[in-house]
Formats: C-alpha cells, structure tokens, sequence
C-alpha cells in the first residue's frame, strides 16, 4: 500500500523539480491529514495558480521525506527523535491534540490520576471501588485500531502497554461518546474537542482538561502536531504554514477535527497578502 | 404431456407466419418434432442462450470469488500453518499473532443462541400461519414477518445498539455488549427466514392426513405435535440450517452489538467478537500477513457456508429417500 501511494508521489515530485514552481508537497501524519486536507483545498481556492499535493503515510515518512527533499512539508503528531534532530528541520507546532477521559455524568469521580488511567486501560484494575468509585464493575469502552485516537492514547496515556483486550472496540468517537452517555459504568475515551455535557470529562492528575490547560502545557494527555520544513520555511511553504496558522483554519478547520488550536501562535501578517 | 411442448412452440411462432404456412408446418409438426421455422429456431435458440449465460454467470460469480479470496488468503496458512491460524488462541494483528479460535468461536456461539431463540419463534410463527391463524389474522401477520426480512441489518444494528444493549446492560451488570445482545437482534432477524420456509413445508403437505387425523378424533395441537410437525421435519431441518447460513453471515447487526474484543466470551453479558465483524473492523488499515489472514478468515466463512449448502442437500435427499421408502 505505501509502495503504492509512493509512486505517484515520485513521479510528481519528479515533475516539479523540472518545471513549475507552484506545487507544494506536504506528506505525513494520517493524524494531521484532515487539516492538511481542508487547508489545501482552502489554499488552492485562495490561490487558484498554487497546487498543494497532500497525502498520510505516517509521521516518520513524513519526517524522512521532508529530509531527503522529496516533499516540502512533512507533517508530523510526535516530536523529533534525537537521531532527528541533525536533519536540519524546523518545528512549526499547528495544532494541540488532546485527549478526554469520560464516564457518565452520574459517576461520582471527578478526577484519576495518569497512572490509574493506565491500569483501567490495561485491565490491571476492573471495579470502580479501586480507584475511589463505587462497588460497580468498569466497562471499558475502546476505539478500534485504525483509530488515530487511540495511536495517540495508547502512547502517551499507556505508555505503549497493550489494552485491556476484552474492552468493547467500538468504530466512532461518536459511538464512544454515546455508549459511554448511555452506561453509567463506563469509561471511554475521545478527542477533546468532540466532549459534549452528555459526558463528564475526568481531570487527569487534577488538571481539569480545557483549551488553556492544554495550551498552557498542563493537561497530561495531549500531543503537539507539528510541520517540519527543511530551514526556515520559505516561498510556497511559507504561504501555506502562514495559511494553516491563520484564523481561517485555525479557528474553524483545527476546532472541527477535534483540535485545538495554537491561539497563541496565530499569525494575521499573511492574511491579506 | 406429447402434446405440451408443440403448443408453446406454436404459440411463439405465432404472429410471425402466414395462416397456411402454419398449417403446413403444423401438419409436418405431428410427423417430427423437431422441425420448425428458421426464425422459431433462432428465436428458441438465442433465448436458451441467454439463460445459459445468466446461470453460467452465476456459477462464475462463485468461481471468481472462491478463487479470488482463496489466492488472497492462502498464504496465510502456510505462514501460520493451519493449526496455528485456526486453533491458535490470541489474535493480535500488531503482534503478528493471527491466531482466530477466539472469533471462530465467537461466529458459532452467536449462531447457536441465535437459533435457540429464534427456532421456536419461527417455527410456531409458521404452524400458527398455516394451521390456526383465521385468513384476515393471517393477511396481517404474514406481509409483517415479510417485511421483516426487508428491513436492511444496519437498522436492526442501531435497534440492538439504543434498545436491545440497554436492557441486556441492567440484566447483566456489563456495558450490554456481547452474544446475549447479538442473540436476541439475530433470532429476529432470521425469523423471516425459518418461518417462510416452515410454512411452505407445512402447506406442501397432503391435505389428506390433517382430514385423516382430525377424522380420528385428534384436536388441533395433536394434529400438529405428531402428524404436521412430524412430516414436515426435513422441511423444517432445511429451514433452519438455512437460517444458520443467515445468522453466521451476517455482519453488520453484530459489529454494532456484540462488542468487537476478540477473546472468548466470559459471560453473555461480556464483549466478544465474530468471523464478520473482525474482518470488517480491521479491512480499513490491515497491511501484510494481517490482510492475508482476513481473506484467510473470508475461506473459513466460504468452507462454513458451503459445507451448510451441502447439509441441505444431504437432509433433503435423506428426506425424500425416506418419504420414497416409507
């Protein structure tokens, strides 16, 4: 599949080195692909003589392709490992990607802390009354594996500890957040910016889980997502970063992904260029 | 019965040709059979054509996907080897382990409860419609378990999921995901199916041994507990395997009800998961021997309703070679 999705790749790479200048290649984390998407076509309507060539092969691809220069951008939802960091590139954070814990409005905790996170998903504790709760079994609600959520949750809330496999695998946030709206026993888990008042969003180590605790760098359970430019970004990658960042994408695309966005990084400079 | 086939050959050769040169090749018709007009025998045989290509269609339809979903899915049996694909007991596709008793397991648990629940339902469903239901009570209930087999798997999933999972959820203390939820949505989903088949079983009987049993002073529940029921057996047997075809197969309702953890169920009230809802839980992102061992999974699913298929042949044809001798 990825031989296959690369191929086309190349060959337009291919084509831009020899002729045009206005094609822009932005490659890497499925995570980030629904902004990168939305953004794209915003752009190109923005900049009808542009064309942006936008594809998911994961974070690491994105990363080695943004390197060796076979594509401008690379989108990325983990940091730089440390044998990264030579490369050469520069971060861009575009958006925050935090993740809510959530019970039943009925349920009387407030709050967990990481490390019992860790044991319900992992199935190391299984009743309520363990972690503080009533004498009540815990129904774990889970994502299925094709889930970018749960990539996320199972590397930072997890620590890549395998999930509980007898959780109830469920194909939607929106079908997590129902079931759990529906159970008073159940815990589930889904992208901060889809918690609706159906649900109660536990505080996680007693940091309560908002747009500032993320922002402010609080909240344990959130990633940054980045874009990574060889240098500084210039020219055409310089207007579409400028692009993502503006309010036109921040404040509507970022938010309905279940992002949230870097508010503080927001750059106006670009928007009337 | 000579006389039969001619007449249709007359019929379709109607308007086509004169009066007189009809009555000269009906007076040839009488000495030879076979002797027809050039356009009567394109016209016949471009029709017979036509229907060989529509069964040899279907027979290709089979082919092609047995051959499709065996070339995808084999290799996974000489990676795994047979008894480590089919008895293994953990699967975990990021692990390479591909391991699918548990989901073999899961299929056949939902199917069996599936049937407990659903055979007696269907079954009286189908005595009440031929032999006790007035014809205006009949007029209703029959088009209502009819329409019951139109209603698409996806609605009686969102049925299961906001009203069947609820209840199972008090019942059990879970969260209402797993087989007891599945068993009740799949018992009535395979209703139509037993029902229709068990009707027609019962209406094909002879007449003549429900007047016979009710002339020997038998009431109504005699006459269906140990003559209808009785004679109809292989019709009902066929119905009912027919209905296990239904309820293995079906994917969507289950996804949505049975709680996708593919491990062996604790209780009824606890998460499982089936042949179909795995493969169709995990083809979005399946890459590799993960890909493979779906399709793997895809022959299994074959071999299970194939080896159905032939059971029916196998009871019908036990059925009537005991019918012929008794």
């Amino acid at each position: 599949m990825a031989m296959l999705l690369l191929i086309p790749l190349a060959l337009v790479s291919g084509c831009r080195r020899q002729g045009g200048s206005d094609e822009l290649i932005v490659t890497g984390s499925t995570t980030i692909l629904p902004i990168a998407e939305i953004a794209k076509e915003r752009f190109e309507d923005k900049y009808p003589e542009t064309k942006v060539l936008v594809s998911g092969l994961g974070s690491s691809a994105g990363i080695e392709s943004v390197s060796n220069g076979s594509s401008d951008i690379g989108t990325s939802s983990r940091d730089l490992k440390e044998e990264e960091e030579s490369l050469g590139l520069v971060d861009t954070p575009v958006a925050y990607d935090a993740i809510a814990v959530i019970v039943h409005p009925t349920n009387p905790l407030t709050g967990l802390t990481k490390r019992q996170v860790k044991d319900i998903f992992t199935g190391r504790v299984t009743n309520w009354s363990q972690v503080g709760g009533p004498d009540k079994e815990i129904g774990l609600v889970n994502r299925d594996e094709a889930s970018g959520t749960r990539e996320a949750f199972f590397k930072i809330a997890l620590d890549k500890e395998y999930f509980d496999p007898t959780a109830v695998v469920l194909p939607g946030t929106g079908q997590v957040r129902s079931v759990v709206a529906h159970s008073p026993s159940a815990i589930g888990y889904i992208s901060l910016g889809f918690v609706t008042n159906e649900v109660k969003a536990l505080k996680i180590d007693g940091v309560e889980p908002t747009p500032e605790s993320v922002v402010a760098g609080y909240y344990p359970i959130q990633r940054l997502l980045h874009v990574f430019t060889k240098g500084p970004p210039s020219g055409l990658a310089k207007r579409y970063i400028d692009f993502v960042l503006s309010s036109a994408v921040q404040d509507d695309v970022v938010r309905d992904a279940g992002f949230i966005p870097v508010s503080t990084q927001v750059r106006a400079e670009d928007e009337d260029s | 019965m000579t006389s039969d086939p001619r007449h249709r050959e007359d019929a379709s050769a109607g308007p086509g040709t004169s009066g007189s040169a009809q009555g000269v090749r009906r007076r040839v018709e009488v000495a030879t059979l076979q002797l027809v007009s050039r356009a009567t025998y394109l016209k016949e045989w471009s029709l017979k054509t036509l229907f060989l290509m529509c069964a040899f269609i279907a027979v290709m339809g089979v082919l092609l996907i047995f051959l499709f979903v065996g070339l995808r899915g084999w290799p996974i049996f000489a990676e795994t080897g047979l008894a480590g694909f089919l008895g293994g007991r953990v699967w975990h596709p990021t692990d390479k382990a591909f391991g699918i008793l548990p989901l073999i397991y899961g299929s056949f648990v939902v199917m069996a409860g599936a049937l407990v629940i659903g055979t007696p339902l269907a079954v009286s469903t189908a005595v009440f419609l031929s032999e006790i239901a007035s014809p205006r009570v009949r007029s209703i209930v029959r088009p209502a378990v009819e329409l019951l087999a139109g209603i698409p798997s996806v609605i009686f999933g969102f049925f299961g999921l906001i009203v069947v999972r609820p209840i199972v959820a008090d019942l059990t203390g879970g969260l209402g995901f797993g087989p007891l939820t599945a068993w009740v949505i799949l018992a009535i989903m395979i209703l139509p199916t037993i029902t229709t088949l068990t009707e027609d079983a019962l209406r094909s009987l002879p007449n003549g041994i429900r007047e016979a049993s009710y002339a020997m002073g038998a009431t109504t529940w005699q006459t269906i507990s140990r003559v209808l029921l009785p004679a109809a057996k292989i019709g009902i047997i066929d119905a009912v395997i027919l209905g296990m075809g239904r309820a293995i197969g079906e994917t969507m309702a289950v996804l949505m009800v049975v709680g996708n953890a593919p491990v062996f169920p604790e209780a009824i009230g606890k998460p499982i998961s089936t042949l179909t809802s795995q493969i169709v839980m995990d083809m979005p992102y399946a890459t590799g021997d993960h890909r493979t061992a779906l399709f793997g999974m895809a022959i299994i699913l074959f071999a299970v309703s194939m080896a159905l298929v032939a059971l029916v042949r196998v009871v019908s044809r036990a059925g009537g070679e005991s019918q012929g001798a008794g």
